[in-house]
Order: C-alpha cells, then sequence, then structure tokens
C-alpha cells in the first residue's frame, strides 16, 4: 500500500511542477510589454529531497531568456532613445501560448494517473472490506 | 486443491505487479518534461511469474520486479517520455489490477459458499 501513497506523491509532485511552470508563463504572458522585461524559464530536474517520493520532479531554478530585446521605434515614449527607439520586451506569444498548452496537456495526465492510483487504492480496500 | 490455493497467490501476484507497473508510470509522467529522463518500465508479469516458479521459496513475499530503462528516441533535451504510451500503459496496468481483484473476490465467493458461509 505504501507504493500506492508514494505513486500518488509523484504524481503530486508532477501537478505542482506544471503548475508552477504555467505560473511563469503568464507572468510573461502578463509582461509582454513590459520595457526591458526578459522572459522566466525554468526546467525540471529530480526531486531528491530527504522525504520525497523516488521519482518525483520539482522546478529548477528560474533562468532568464538571454535572447535580445526587441526594439520598438516609437520618438514619443519616454524612454526612446536619439534615434526613436527603445527596448521592450523578449516575450513571444505564441511560444508563450505553445508552452501553456503544452504545461496543461502535461497536468491533466498527471491528474489522470492520480484518479487512476486512488480508484485501485479504493478498489484494493473494497476488496478487503468484504 | 485448498493446501495452497494457487489461484490466491496468482492473483494477489497479478495485482502486485499492477500496482507497480501504474507506480512506475506515475513517474515517467510527472518526469515528462525533465531533460535528461529515460523512460522507466518493469518486468514482464510473465517473466515474474517464471522467476517464482523457478525459485518456488518466495523471496519473503516480495516479487522479483526490476525497474529498467527504455531506449527509444529522445527529444533534444534528452527526454524520450511519450505521454501517449505511459498514458496507454497506466491505462492497462488500471485494468490489469482490477481484473486480479474480481479474480481474488470471486475465489473468496467460491471459498465461502463452499464452506456453506454466505
Amino acid at each position: 500500500m505504501t507504493e500506492f501513497s508514494s505513486a500518488l506523491g509523484v504524481a503530486a509532485s508532477g501537478m505542482r511542477s506544471q503548475a508552477q511552470r504555467l505560473t511563469h508563463v503568464s507572468e510573461n504572458i502578463a509582461n509582454t510589454d513590459t520595457p526591458g522585461y526578459r522572459r522566466k524559464t525554468v526546467a525540471f530536474r529530480p526531486d531528491r529531497g530527504p522525504d520525497a517520493p523516488q521519482g518525483a520532479v520539482m522546478p529548477g531554478r528560474v533562468q532568464l531568456d538571454r535572447r535580445d530585446l526587441t526594439k520598438i521605434y516609437d520618438p514619443g515614449h519616454p524612454m526612446a532613445d536619439e534615434t526613436g527607439h527603445y527596448f521592450g520586451s523578449n516575450v513571444d506569444l505564441v511560444v508563450e501560448l505553445a508552452d501553456a498548452r503544452e504545461a496543461q496537456r502535461s497536468y491533466e495526465a498527471n491528474l489522470k494517473v492520480f484518479d487512476q492510483i486512488r480508484q485501485m487504492s479504493t478498489s484494493l480496500n473494497d476488496l478487503l472490506r468484504r | 486443491m485448498f493446501d495452497r490455493l494457487e489461484i490466491f497467490m496468482l492473483a494477489s501476484a497479478q495485482a502486485r505487479h499492477a500496482a507497480a507497473r501504474q507506480a512506475v508510470v506515475a513517474q515517467n509522467i510527472a518526469n515528462a518534461d525533465t531533460p535528461g529522463y529515460r523512460t522507466k518500465d518493469i518486468t514482464e508479469f510473465a517473466e515474474v511469474l517464471r522467476s517464482l516458479q523457478r525459485r518456488p521459496e518466495r523471496l519473503n513475499g516480495m516479487l522479483p520486479i526490476r525497474a529498467s530503462e527504455v531506449s527509444s528516441p529522445a527529444s533534444p533535451n534528452g527526454n524520450n517520455v511519450s505521454l501517449e504510451l505511459e498514458m496507454l500503459r497506466g491505462v492497462e496496468a488500471d485494468r490489469a489490477h482490477s481484473r486480479a481483484l474480481r479474480v481474488y473476490g470471486s475465489a473468496m465467493e467460491i471459498l465461502r459458499t463452499s464452506l456453506g458461509r454466505r
């Protein structure tokens, strides 16, 4: 039965990590027009903590995308330099939306596995009850 | 017929194997985006049965299951988990588990009936 609880913990860690990934995606989307904003990316890594079940995953360090910021031409902007340009952000909405969809798909897969494990554990308990 | 009750041992081994498989599926799905992670799978149930029958003494109730990495084409970040395949494995494990439990339950019923108890 303990392997059911550790498997549930693994699925829950997957859901937490995908939710965290989605948080960063929404931060990026919200700051698409913030001048000087660099998009955040996060890579997952295995969770080897003392009380983490074997195979659990956790978000690693948040990193900033090193791509060039877009140069926007707007002479009337308060931050525009002599040529009339200022630096926007390096967020690409299409990339962020695709990432959000991926994160949602992974989250749902984790949720489905969580539900399956819970059902298996319940039917095992029902058998013992009879 | 009732001295070893093979059917109970078989059903319980099948259920435990399915549970172990589901645990590995959960690991794979949780790590579907971890760079460098390779899909894991466990020994097939037929193989487990064979090694159990070869050594009739039970290894103190534990099943001889081994997890190994599956080699398949990896994505650029080194991860080779396929979500669709994992969902399929999860459903298979689920069905094998409920099948084993049902077999166990029916065998219990037969035993109870033959004892004259309802």
